[in-house]
C-alpha cells in the first residue's frame, strides 16, 4: 500500500502488506534499465588464504555506490503524477538518501533528505550533487522519522521509507534474484548468502528471493557488535532493540532495532544473524581493497568480515557476501589502509 | 631446449579464438560507468575494469591463451616468465589454473608483495641480487637469466610482448568492450589504453579495427616513457632514454616490441602522455566515483580525460583500468593528492 501513512513499531490497520516473490520479479523488471546488474568477483588467492570460495556481490558498483538505488528506484518509480509534482521526503543515514536523490532526478521529483549531523561528508555532498535538498538532524535526541512525516503532511508528499516500505524491500531484493541467477549460469551451488543488515530491508528482501529462487541456499544478517538487534530479534522470534551507548564504525547499520515490516519479512527465512566487531571490518576493508581491488565502505564490509573472522562455519563452503556500498571518506580509508596489516594475512 | 612461438602478427581469428578459450576462464570484467565521473568529465566514460580481471590485471588473458596452447609435453616442462610488472602474476595463476609449472625470475630486491604473490600462486622464484645496473643492464641480465632458467628445464619462455598468442589474450579486452557499449547504446568514439610494449594496445586495437572500425584508438603513456608517442608520429621504432622514472611501475618499458608496433603503426591514432601527478588524482577519482582500485598504470587513461591532455568533451570514450595491483602505501599517496 504505497503512500499509506504507517509509524514504525506500530500495528495498524493500514499496515503495508508485505512484498511478495512476484514483487521482487516486477521490481527487477523495473530495474533492468536503470540499475547495474552488478558482478560476482572473487580471488583465488583468497579463497586459498580462507579455505573456502568467497563470491562478494559488488553493489559497491552500483548507482549512487550502494544498493539502494534499487529499492528507492524502485519506489520512485510509481509515485503518480500529484505525487511527482510535490516531490519526496526521506530520512538516511547516507546512502538511502543518494539513492532517493538519484532516483527523484530520473523520475522527475524533488526530494529532501534529513541525514544525521555526523554522516560522512561524501555522502551529504553526493546527495546534493544529485540533486536533493540536504537537511539535519541529531542522530541521539531527534527522532527522524517524525521530522520527516511532519515535513510530508506540511507540503504534501510521499515519504520514502529507507526500508519499512514494500517497494523498497522488493526493490532490495532484486539482489538476491541476481546473485541466484548469476550462481545458476556458473553452475555453481551456493551454500550460503551474507548480507550487512541495518534496517532489514535488504536483508529481508535476499532472504525472500533466495527463498524463492535457490531455496538450499541458507541466508544470514550481519551487524555490529553492540547493533545486532536483527540477530537477537530472530534467535527470540520477537523485535528486540540495542542497549543504547554502542560504538561502531559502521555508521550505516546503527538502527536501534528491525523495521516490523522486514522483520515479518525475515523471520523464518534469515537462516540467523551474525555480528562482527570493528577490527574484523577494518580487516575486511583491506581484504576487497588488496585481494577484490574494490572500494568498500565500513558498513559494506561486514559480510566479508564475518567471513574473515570464522563467525559461522565456512571451510569447504562456497558462500557469497554482499559488499553493500563504498561511500567512505578518502581520509577513512587511507585511515583503516594505515593502520592494518598489507597485504592482509 | 627453449621453444618459442613463431615470431608472428596475430590477426582477427587468433582474437576470436583467444575468446573462446578463454570462455569460462577469464572474467568479462564490468565495464563502469558514473554520473559523476561524466560530470567532471563533460563526456560519457566508460570504464573497463581489468582491475577485476583474474589476478588483478588483463595480463591473464594474454598469458591464459598462450598456456593454453602449449602441448602436453611443453605443459610438463613448464614455464618461465619474468617482470614487467603484471605479466608475472597473469603467468602465474595462469599456469596454476593449467597445472602448468611456473618458475618466475626476479630481482630479490623487487618488493616483497610482489615475491609473495607469485609464491601464493605456487610459482617457483629464482631470485638474483641486484647490482647498481640501470633499466638496460638490468633487463639484459634478467633475460639472460631467464634463458639459462629455461634452457635448464627445457620450459617455454613467455613474454608479454610480441607474441601472436598473447596479443590475441589481450585483444579480447577489446571485443568484451565492443559487446559492452553495444548493450548500452554507445557509440565509442574512442579507447584509451594503457601502453608499454603495446601488446595489449595491439590487441585491442585489431579486435576494434574489424569491429567497431570508426572508433580511434589512442596509446597512454607516462612522461618520460612516451616511446610510443613519439614512434607514432615518426613512423619508426623509437625507444627511451634511461634515467626517467614513473610511479607507473607496470609502464616503464624502454620501447614497444616490434611486432606489436608494426601494428601499432597502422592501426593506432596516436600517443598521449600523462604526468604522474594527473595520474594520482585519477587513481582518486577511480576511488570515490568509480569504487575501483586502480594502479597509477591502470588510472593513467582516466589521468588524460581529466586532465584535458585528452579532449574527451562531447564524447563516449572507453578507458581500460588495466590493473589494481598496487601497494597500499601508493594508494594513500594517491587519496591525499587535491580534491
Amino acid at each position: 500500500m504505497s503512500g499509506a501513512s504507517h509509524t514504525p513499531g506500530t500495528p495498524s490497520l493500514d499496515a503495508p502488506e508485505p512484498p511478495t516473490l512476484a514483487d521482487i520479479g516486477r521490481a527487477a523488471g523495473s530495474l533492468a534499465d536503470r540499475a547495474v546488474f552488478t558482478p560476482l568477483v572473487e580471488s583465488p588467492l583468497l579463497n586459498d588464504r580462507l579455505g573456502c570460495r568467497v563470491l562478494a556481490k559488488a553493489e559497491v558498483l552500483q548507482r549512487t555506490g550502494s544498493f539502494k538505488f534499487r529499492g528507492a528506484f524502485n519506489r520512485l518509480s510509481k509515485l503518480n503524477e500529484d505525487e511527482r509534482r510535490m516531490g519526496v521526503v526521506a530520512y538516511s543515514s547516507g546512502n538511502h538518501a543518494q539513492g532517493v536523490a538519484a532516483a527523484a532526478r530520473i523520475v522527475g521529483t524533488s526530494a529532501t533528505i534529513f541525514m544525521p549531523k555526523d554522516a560522512p561528508a561524501t555522502k551529504v555532498l553526493n546527495t546534493r550533487r544529485h540533486g536533493a535538498e540536504v537537511r539535519f538532524y541529531d542522530r541521539a535526541t531527534e527522532n527522524r522519522e517524525e521530522m520527516a512525516e511532519a515535513l510530508a503532511r506540511e507540503r504534501g508528499g510521499v515519504v520514502v521509507r529507507p526500508y519499512e516500505d514494500p517497494d523498497v524491500i522488493a526493490g532490495q531484493g532484486t539482489v538476491g534474484l541476481e546473485i541466484a541467477s548469476q550462481a545458476r549460469r556458473m553452475g555453481i551451488h551456493l551454500d550460503a548468502v551474507l548480507v550487512p543488515c541495518g534496517g532489514g530491508g535488504l536483508s529481508a528482501g535476499t532472504a525472500l528471493a533466495i527463498a524463492g529462487a535457490s531455496p538450499e541456499t541458507r541466508v544470514y544478517s550481519v551487524e555490529p557488535q553492540g547493533f545486532d538487534d536483527m540477530a537477537r530479534s530472530l534467535a527470540a522470534d520477537a523485535r528486540k532493540r540495542n542497549a543504547g551507548g554502542g560504538q561502531s564504525m559502521c555508521d550505516a547499520l546503527l538502527m536501534p532495532e528491525p523495521g516490523a515490516l522486514t522483520f515479518a519479512v525475515a523471520r523464518g527465512r534469515l537462516a540467523g544473524g551474525l555480528a562482527v566487531g570493528d577490527a574484523a571490518t577494518r580487516r575486511a576493508m583491506v581484504t576487497a581493497f588488496a585481494d577484490l581491488n574494490l572500494v568498500v565502505e565500513p558498513s559494506g564490509a561486514v559480510a566479508l568480515a564475518a567471513v574473515l573472522a570464522e563467525a559461522i562455519e565456512t571451510s569447504g563452503r562456497t558462500l557469497v557476501v554482499v559488499l553493500t556500498g563504498g561511500n567512505v571518506d578518502p581520509e577513512t580509508f587511507s585511515e583503516v589502509l594505515a593502520s592494518e596489516e598489507w597485504p592482509p594475512a | 631446449m627453449t621453444t618459442e612461438t613463431a615470431a608472428r602478427l596475430p590477426e582477427q581469428t587468433d582474437v576470436k579464438a583467444a575468446a573462446a578459450t578463454l570462455e569460462g576462464h577469464a572474467i568479462t570484467t564490468a565495464l563502469v560507468e558514473s554520473q559523476f565521473l561524466n560530470e567532471r568529465a563533460g563526456a560519457r566514460v566508460l570504464v573497463k575494469a581489468e582491475s577485476l580481471q583474474r589476478s588483478g590485471s588483463f595480463k591473464y588473458r594474454g598469458a591464459f591463451n598462450r598456456l593454453s596452447r602449449l602441448d602436453a609435453a611443453a605443459r610438463r616442462r613448464g614455464v618461465v616468465a619474468f617482470p614487467r610488472g603484471n605479466h608475472v602474476f597473469g603467468v602465474a595463476a595462469a599456469a596454476r589454473d593449467l597445472g602448468i609449472p611456473a618458475t618466475i625470475v626476479m630481482a630479490n630486491d623487487d618488493p616483497s608483495w610482489k615475491i609473495s604473490v607469485c609464491r601464493a600462486y605456487q610459482a617457483e622464484m629464482v631470485l638474483f641480487e641486484r647490482k647498481h645496473e640501470d633499466w638496460a643492464e638490468l633487463n639484459r641480465r634478467l633475460e639472460a637469466l631467464g634463458v639459462r632458467v629455461a634452457d635448464e628445464r627445457g620450459a617455454t619462455i613467455i613474454r608479454p610482448h610480441d607474441d601472436a598468442e598473447v596479443t590475441a589474450g589481450h585483444g579480447t579486452v577489446g571485443l568484451d568492450i565492443v559487446a559492452q557499449a553495444r548493450a548500452l547504446d554507445a557509440h565509442l568514439d574512442a579507447v584509451l589504453v594503457p601502453c608499454a610494449r603495446g601488446g595489449l594496445t595491439a590487441g585491442v586495437a585489431l579486435a576494434l579495427s574489424a569491429a567497431s572500425p570508426d572508433t580511434e584508438i589512442f596509446a597512454v603513456e607516462p612522461v618520460g616513457f612516451d616511446d610510443t608517442a613519439r614512434s607514432l608520429a615518426a613512423g619508426a621504432l623509437l625507444s627511451n632514454e634511461d634515467g626517467a622514472q614513473s610511479i607507473c611501475d607496470g609502464l616503464l618499458s624502454p620501447s614497444q616490441g616490434e611486432l606489436n608496433f608494426a601494428l601499432n603503426r597502422r592501426l593506432v591514432t596516436g600517443g598521449l602522455v600523462v604526468p604522474d601527478s594527473e595520474t594520482l588524482k585519477a587513481m582518486k577519482v577511480a576511488f570515490s566515483d568509480l569504487k575501483l582500485v586502480a594502479e597509477p598504470s591502470g588510472a593513467i587513461g582516466l589521468g588524460a580525460i581529466l586532465s584535458g591532455i585528452f579532449d574527451a568533451r562531447g564524447k563516449t570514450v572507453c578507458v581500460i583500468c588495466s590493473g589494481g595491483n598496487v601497494d597500499s602505501a601508493t594508494f594513500r599517496s594517491a587519496l591525499e593528492t587535491g580534491p
